[in-house]
């Protein structure tokens, strides 16, 4: 990002869809409570369950995954019924989630060529395809001709450029649990290249089929032994009685656009993106990097001219993964930040790993403009004791400068920093 | 199942994929396509058709019917 640029970067819409809310109010006011809604999950595809097989020795592999699911997910009227029909759920959420930042952002008044979207996100329609899998075992011959359609990421991006008449491009990027920040870094370059004038980012849910559960349960990446009976008590990042992360359902998207290029009446502005960073770790594995870390976060901080005293408030990847957790704090202190207000929104609406990156940096900007921090959820006894955590209650706190970071399997770091207007 | 019932499957399938067709009273010799099925809509619905019915027929064998009613006399001959 060029410094001489980055000031006229802004959000002008944003879309959320969570455990905790669908819409950027009821998100926001849950988020500030704490609400959740972490249980043995429930949806089709989730779970191993026996009775699907007569072998006895299945029975001994049922399931059950704790994880924080959408409730009840509400389609906007104007989004055709016949196209629903055959959108994967990750689908579902992704057009009800942009419908809610396109009439933010009041894109409909915007040329249709020059809107762009990028989907962040990569294999993410797995519990989907588990269950046409499950569904045409034994009727092959029938399976739906548009499953040829519907199993690809980028389904995404058809569906939603034609319902909303994007022209300019869309397509999928992935970036693993990284994948949403680095959707908006991206989108902050198209713009900042003049390909479009307004760029979507979307964090698209990512939709687990228990096959992806038990790979991250064997991986050690996914908690939680400690309390398979308390799913309450399960997430809690940057806890000393953390034992992984715990899913959750979520879908964020971010409209961005230069500021001086808004010609549209009464567009509300959340928030600057002054700066951005991105880098790898040349490494294939889940393992986090401290230097890798500290490298992005620098890099956001110079791109917006901030010094590290600057940082008010930091929303970090904080997914309660045990060496994850450590590393981040390790960065968050030499990187000289450690001073600035902290909590984690995984503790409330569990890890999307997909839509994390999005989703984290809409709560950023709903507590930029709330004046509040949530609180985070099970931070019982902290790490590290002299951060300046908001654990149980939220707290007042007019933010001014806040860095938000994600990090992904494969050695992807991100950073983005974001400035009250 | 006769013809009759043939049809009833395939125009509940019709309103599946098209679900503004839902209080249409359908016709043997209405077209799919007239009706505003496009060419994936129409495959879509030919294979549920087929699943409900249980019809495992190469696809080849329903391509000459020229409308709905057609389409229900064929299927009902390969039951």
């Amino acid at each position: 990002m060029k410094s001489s640029e980055q000031s006229k970067l802004v959000v002008s819409g944003v879309g959320v869809t969570s455990s905790i809310g669908q819409g950027k109010s009821e998100f926001t006011s849950a988020l500030l409570e704490g609400k959740h809604n972490f249980s043995v999950m429930k949806r089709p595809g989730r779970q191993y369950s026996p009775s699907q097989k007569d072998n006895v020795d299945n029975l001994q592999q049922s399931t059950s995954f704790l994880g924080a699911e959408i409730p009840d997910l509400s389609m906007p009227d104007s989004i055709p019924k016949g196209l629903l029909r055959t959108a994967s759920f990750s689908a579902q959420v992704a057009l009800a989630t942009l419908d809610e930042a396109w009439n933010d952002a009041k894109l409909h008044d915007v040329d249709p060529k020059r809107i762009g979207l990028i989907v962040g996100g990569s294999n993410f329609q797995q519990r989907e395809l588990v269950q046409t899998h499950q569904a045409y075992q034994n009727r092959l011959p029938f399976v739906r001709p548009t499953y040829a359609m519907s199993f690809m990421d980028s389904d995404l991006c058809g569906l939603c450029s034609e319902v909303f008449g994007i022209r300019g491009f869309a397509y999928t990027l992935g970036g693993a649990s990284a994948s949403g920040q680095v959707a908006i870094i991206q989108a902050i370059q198209a713009v900042e290249s003049g390909q479009v004038d307004v760029c979507i980012a979307m964090g698209a849910l990512m939709d687990l089929s228990y096959w992806e559960c038990q790979g991250f349960r064997a991986l050690g990446a996914m908690g939680s032994d400690k309390y398979a009976t308390e799913p309450a008590l399960a997430a809690r990042p940057f806890d000393q009685n953390r034992d992984g992360f715990i899913y959750g359902e979520s879908c964020g998207v971010v409209v961005i656009e230069r500021s001086s290029a808004i010609s549209r009446k009464d567009i509300m502005l959340y928030a600057r993106l002054s700066g951005c960073g991105m880098g790898m770790d040349g490494n294939r594995n889940p393992n986090p990097s401290l230097d890798g870390e500290v490298d992005v976060i620098e890099t956001a901080l110079n791109q917006s001219n901030l010094r590290a005293k600057d940082i008010d408030y930091i929303n970090p990847h904080g997914t309660g993964s045990l060496i994850g957790d450590e590393t981040e704090l390790k960065a968050i202190n030499l990187c000289g930040v450690s001073h600035a207000h902290i909590n984690a929104t995984k503790s409330i609406i569990g890890h999307g790993l997909s839509a994390a990156g999005a989703v984290e940096i809409i709560a950023t900007l709903m507590q930029m403009k709330a004046g509040k921090l949530h609180p985070t959820r099970n931070l019982h006894d902290p790490m590290e004791s002299s951060f300046n955590w908001v654990q149980s209650e939220s707290i007042t706190h007019k933010i001014k400068n806040a860095l938000n970071m994600s990090m992904g399997f494969g050695g992807v770091n991100t950073a983005i920093c974001l400035q009250n207007l | 199942m006769n013809k009759e019932q043939v049809f009833e499957v395939i125009t509940r399938h019709v309103c599946e994929v098209i679900p503004k067709l839902e209080e249409y009273q359908f016709k043997f010799d209405d077209s799919m396509r007239d009706l505003g099925a496009n060419s994936i809509d129409r495959s879509e619905i030919i294979m549920m058709t087929l699943e409900s019915l249980s019809l495992n027929i190469p696809l080849i064998e329903i391509a000459r019917a020229e409308n709905m009613g057609e389409l229900a006399s064929i299927l009902h001959e390969k039951l």
